[in-house]
């Protein structure tokens, strides 16, 4: 394969990865999160189902352990764009996916640039 | 694995982006003098792929899921740990600012167990099994999952000491899940290497002959 049919599948390959997590990712927590949850009584470690009323009170109580009550409004928080449903998400990952190389090509240049 | 924000106290946050600063940097130097034209478009590829593939969550037993981290396939495919910092700290960087995926204050800490652990563990395991299998499919396979797990276990221990989880419920917890989102690490690091060693032997050529 050459180098250009390389560049050009593997970021279609990216995108299309991209396209897809939406409507095929499970919204299941993810280790850390199933790990919390089961420690702070949400969820059983074993188990499958999640106490969500359980659950937003042990995020209040782990930041008042921790002291760290940050918070920052990302704009499109978990992938999301308001008022665009799963479709919107897809958007989103795909955005984020070209911005990644954008910045990493971007960055790759400005940093190999001979001395 | 992206640890939020409220899960650290600051002042640890504050020790693990000193640490993750002084990887970056390295990895930095790395890119200086390792990034040649040919390998930024290949750079560049594996940040997008990782960046995607990660907001696949698979589901596994327990009603938990887990994505693959990625950290393996960087450093394998580009010869160095480094790769991996580099590439996971943009990914995280841009997860973290735009969607809200992992905390900004504990960035440090994620950047540590995503992008040095998971590379550093990636990496020298991956060098470490090459010569008994002499093949890249299978170390590759082992290099994924044990990036994933020591990821995972150092996660844990950064809970206990942010006093978040128990050390031993912890270890276990984030263990037994990460056992198994591990096959899914491993699996899709063999599966990629298959593919761009494929695709371009010349690429791999140096990473799968690398010396014991």
């Amino acid at each position: 394969m050459d180098k250009k049919t390389f560049i050009f599948a593997g970021i279609v390959i990216a995108l299309i990865i991209a396209a897809m997590a939406p409507f095929i990712a499970s919204s299941n927590p993810d280790g850390l999160e199933s790990a919390f949850f089961g420690i702070f009584g949400a969820k059983e470690l074993q188990g499958s189902s999640l106490d969500e009323e359980m659950a937003g009170s042990a995020e209040e109580e782990v930041a008042g352990i921790t002291g760290n009550v940050f918070s920052f409004d990302s704009p499109f928080p978990d992938y999301s764009i308001s008022g665009l449903a799963k479709f919107g998400e897809a958007a989103a990952v795909i955005f984020g996916t070209l911005l990644v190389v954008l910045v990493a090509w971007g960055l790759g240049k400005v940093i190999s640039r001979p001395h | 694995m992206h640890i939020p924000d409220a899960f650290i106290p600051l002042p640890q946050a504050a020790v693990y982006w000193i640490i993750a600063l002084i990887f970056i940097a390295l990895a930095l130097r790395w890119a200086r003098r390792e990034l040649s034209e040919e390998k930024i478009p290949l750079v560049a590829i594996l940040a997008a792929g990782i960046f995607a593939i990660q907001a696949v969550n698979i589901p596994i037993p327990w009603g938990t899921s887990g994505h693959m981290m990625g950290a393996a396939l960087a450093a394998i495919v580009l010869g160095s740990p480094f790769a991996a910092v580099f590439i996971l700290t943009l990914v995280l960087i841009v997860q973290g600012v735009l969607f809200g995926d992992g905390g900004l204050t504990v960035m440090g800490a994620n950047i540590i167990n995503m992008g040095v652990i998971g590379g550093f563990v990636g990496y020298y395991s991956y060098r470490a099994f090459y010569p008994i299998f002499k093949s890249p499919y299978a170390p590759a396979f082992i290099a994924g999952w044990l990036s994933l797990f020591i990821a995972a276990l150092a996660c844990a221990v950064e809970m206990a000491l942010a006093g978040t989880f128990p050390l031993g419920l912890g270890l276990f917890s984030m263990g037994m899940y990460h056992a198994v989102i591990g096959i899914i690490e491993g699996g899709i690091t063999a599966s990629a290497i298959y593919l761009i060693a494929t695709a371009r032997p010349d690429i791999m050529a140096n990473t799968e002959g690398v010396p014991a």
